[in-house]
């Protein structure tokens, strides 16, 4: 009867507190849990959240004004003026000027930027390049060129994290990053009051806390969504967005061209999508999605170990080294890449990042940043270490471009992966940007507020 | 990164597509002529005169009923440079593929030559599709007045003589109305004077059918003047608007209306998406937060419902606060609508929840209990203003259509108004 009783009255409280509202409302705290490191570069959550980049990109994956409110090229795109957004702030109060922007250009990239110079005139920035640029606003528009205040040491928040973004640094304590709403924020003030970030947990913890209620927001990887829907998890799924793509060396062992080409047909693209990427990810050869480009299905994803053989021509090459990026499912996809290329005749050793030896083949994963043909494959390439700045613009010319970098064989696109996390009761309005992270200065909580 | 079509989507989808069946055989449709031209052109340039075997492959939204025309037309195309597309026995092929991107229709065709094979290809502007949605006891029917043709949120609108008035956060455009659509006739901006709204709000008032407007937004006001040019087609009307900032209270329960009682304005908080609590005249009693009001007849003259910002429905009437019950479905917009119907005047209120597809429900209060009196009226997005028309009998609504993800949202303004059963 007691029990009866309880539950009744419990019922009755959800019911009282189950007051409707569709407008999003403020305050409340996030709590978010990741695998890596909030700072990381480049794809950083907390970078994204507390730093702005001049450009930015739409959901759809265009260009669009952020701390630069318009811009032009001159000289065939050798010469590109933006013009800063006025009353913009730093989260120490410091005002966002040509110089400061110029200062943080350079401490980013120094003498490796893609443009030859960049400088301060009155509001403006102006880049100067000696080839053209004609993809500036979209590569500007990326996680690592955004801007962060620099000399800003005596702070106490950690270097390079003042920034102009949604939400700022609050405090680090027992690991656990937070970061406050900016109250100041260009774009006004998110709904939401702070986030908690709680990085370097195991998938099984994050998704165990989100169960439990302790954690709002966490992901799950490509290779672990079929697991997320039989656990009923709230997911929310990008479209494929993330290449897993080998790149290989053109030097050493592998600068014989022939051998890439036999790499290239060795590897098993289906298998590595049905047993390791549990067929949740697009096999492609393309550097680009189809989406974004239609022509994809030009390049052949198909397997041909016989051609694989043929074209080494009985050449036994040393063992070949193969690093993956970070993470148990990069190493397992190594390894079955190391199986493939066993049966065209190769032999090569997986070993782990960061090894000192010459590395044959490197399997990374390269996020697309836009949905422009253009300045995606440039910044698919720069991504692959090809840093070619992409001219071209119509569909015939792009797959010129395409066609010819694959033929090198310098990258093997193998799959496009989606990206994935699973939402608690209380998130509203959380929705995925075009690169597939989640935009939470959108996002509003059930909270009381 | 294709949105499956839903609901009416699919329906008109399966439409085209029933249309495309019946066309099977009939001319294909002028849009494919030029890429067709253009693409034969090119495989001819690779190919030279001769037969070839041709294939079509259709990777694209095309209905499927359209290919034999397509093929028509690159036989034709072909044949007129030269190459003769029936060699069933020519070692030479063309494998044509109709294929599209987020953005355009890609035709693409690999002409393959012995070992080698090269590549042609056009691009094909993307047709745009039209969906509607359809009326639905009172019964609330809808139209849909304007479409933005941009994915700024529109924050209000008010109907003109010839056209329509939309109010966005940096600007207001008016439009010229016509069958075929809209045409934007003049623009006024609005100072950048705060910074930009997470969930932008704002208020636009009018008398003389537009001719005189009222323009509010966080920390500024604009008034405005807007002459309807004698000639419909004219590139421009004759009209000004001067912006001022400003922090004065917004007016807010349905200014206006037929339902008589006072012109109640409020203070905005500007640095959030409600209304502080603090309002002009005094009602004698403190008001909690809130995102909506709207003004109703009540047996003792008029009674104020306001939405609070923790989801509570209050009727402020006699001085006093007193809670709705039976608002659980509601969302945070209302308006009152003076239908005629029952009691008169009911409320339309969106629905609560992060339905894509959102629903608008009139209600009346008998007592302190919101009672349906009509059936949801689906809206095809999410209702993300609404507000009274200057007569009240209609409410206007701003409908947020999400595209799907990795697009951008897109805004619509509907009039509803209410049939007695």
């Amino acid at each position: 009867m007691l029990r009866r009783i309880v539950i009744s009255w419990l019922l009755a409280a959800m019911a009282l507190h189950a007051v409707a509202h569709t407008r999003p409302h403020y305050g409340g705290t996030l709590r978010i849990e990741i695998e890596g490191d909030p700072w990381q570069r480049p794809d950083g959550l907390a970078r994204r959240l507390v730093l702005d980049g001049l450009t930015a990109m739409s959901p759809d994956g265009s260009v669009q004004p952020a701390l630069a409110v318009e811009w032009k090229s001159e000289n065939d795109d050798h010469r590109w003026q933006f013009r800063l957004r006025a009353g913009v702030h730093f989260h120490d109060g410091t005002g966002l000027n040509a110089g400061n922007v110029v200062a943080a250009l350079t401490a980013i990239c120094g003498a490796g930027c893609p443009w030859t110079s960049v400088r301060a005139v009155g509001s403006s920035v102006v880049f100067l390049g000696d080839a053209p640029l004609p993809n500036l606003p979209q590569l500007l528009a990326e996680d690592e060129f955004r801007i962060a205040l620099s000399g800003a040491e005596r702070s106490t928040a950690p270097a390079g994290s003042i920034g102009t973004g949604p939400f700022q640094f609050a405090s680090l304590s027992n690991g656990v990053l937070t970061l406050a709403a900016n109250e100041s924020c260009w774009q006004g003030r998110p709904f939401l009051d702070s986030l908690e970030i709680h990085p370097h947990r195991s998938i099984r913890d994050q998704w165990l806390d989100l169960s439990v209620g302790r954690a709002d927001l966490v992901e799950v990887p490509a290779e672990q969504l079929r697991q997320g829907h039989e656990q009923r998890l709230n997911l929310v799924v990008s479209t494929p967005i993330s290449l897993l793509a080998l790149t290989v060396s053109d030097s050493g062992a592998l600068g014989n061209p022939n051998l890439r080409a036999a790499i290239a047909l060795a590897v098993d693209r289906s298998a590595l999508s049905n047993v390791i990427f549990q067929k949740q990810g697009e096999i492609t050869a393309s550097l680009l999605p189809a989406e974004v480009t239609g022509y994809s299905f030009l390049f052949s994803t198909e397997r041909d170990l016989n051609k694989a053989h043929e074209l080494r021509g009985g050449v036994s090459p040393p063992t070949l080294t193969l690093v993956a990026e970070a993470g148990p499912v990069m190493q397992l996809a190594a390894q079955r890449i190391a199986l493939n290329l066993h049966d065209a005749g190769f032999t090569v050793q997986v070993a782990n990042a960061g090894a000192p030896q010459h590395v044959d083949l490197t399997l990374k994963r390269i996020t697309l940043e836009s949905s422009e043909p253009g300045p995606a494959l440039e910044s698919v390439m720069r991504r692959a270490g090809l840093a070619t700045p992409v001219l071209e613009q119509k569909p015939a010319g792009l797959y010129k471009v395409e066609r010819e970098t694959l033929d090198t064989r310098i990258v093997i696109p193998l799959l496009y992966l989606p990206r994935a996390y699973g939402v608690g009761g209380r998130v509203r309005d959380l929705r995925l940007g075009f690169d597939g992270t989640p935009q939470l200065d959108g996002v509003s909580l059930e909270d009381e507020p | 990164m294709m949105k499956p079509i839903k609901g009416w989507g699919m329906v008109l989808g399966l439409a085209g597509l029933l249309m495309g069946l019946a066309a099977n055989g009939a001319v294909a449709p002028d849009q494919w002529e030029q890429p067709a031209a253009a693409l034969a052109e090119q495989i001819a340039g690779i190919l030279g005169p001769g037969q070839a075997r041709l294939t079509i492959r259709n990777n694209s939204s095309i209905a499927t009923g359209e290919i034999p025309a397509i093929r028509r037309l690159l036989e034709q195309d072909l044949k007129a440079h030269g190459v003769m597309a029936s060699g069933e026995e020519s070692a030479n092929a063309i494998r044509v593929t109709l294929s599209e991107n987020l953005r355009e229709r890609l035709w693409v065709a690999e002409i393959v030559e012995g070992n080698e094979t090269r590549v042609a290809m056009v691009h094909v502007e993307r047709e745009t599709t039209v969906t509607s949605v359809t009326p639905d006891q009172i019964v609330l029917r809808n139209e849909r007045i304007f479409t933005s043709q941009s994915n700024y949120p529109i924050l209000a609108a008010i109907e003109t003589n010839s056209g329509i008035i939309v109010l966005y956060p940096e600007k207001i455009i008016t439009y010229v109305l016509n069958s075929t659509g809209s045409r934007e006739q003049d623009r006024f901006a609005i100072p950048d004077r705060q910074t930009r709204k997470r969930d932008p709000r704002g208020v636009l008032l009018s008398a003389d059918r537009g001719r005189y407007f009222t323009a509010i937004v966080p920390g500024v006001e604009c008034t405005g003047t807007y002459s309807i040019p004698a000639d419909p087609n004219a590139a421009y009307a004759d009209g000004s608007a001067h912006c001022h900032d400003s922090d004065d209270p917004w007016p807010i329960a349905d200014p206006g209306s037929p339902n008589g009682g006072p012109k109640i304005k409020a203070f905005y908080n500007a640095a959030r998406n409600y209304f502080t609590g603090v309002v002009t005249p005094s009602l004698g009693v403190d008001l909690p937060p809130f995102y909506t009001a709207a003004l109703l007849p009540r047996p003792d003259g008029a009674g104020l419902l306001i939405n609070g910002i923790d989801g509570k429905v209050q009727l402020v009437e006699n001085g006093a606060l007193k809670t709705v019950a039976g608002t659980r479905d509601w969302g945070s917009d209302f308006a009152a609508l003076h239908s005629g119907c029952g009691a008169g005047t009911q409320i339309t209120a969106s629905g609560s929840g992060e339905a894509v597809t959102d629903s608008l429900r009139a209600y009346e209060l008998p007592a302190l209990e919101a009672v349906p009196a009509s059936a949801p009226l689906s809206m095809d997005g999410t209702v993300t203003a609404l507000w009274s028309a200057p007569d009240g009998k209609s409410v206007f609504a701003i409908v947020r259509k999400a595209a799907g993800q990795g697009k951008p949202d897109s805004y619509e303004v509907d009039r509803v108004t209410a049939n007695c059963n």
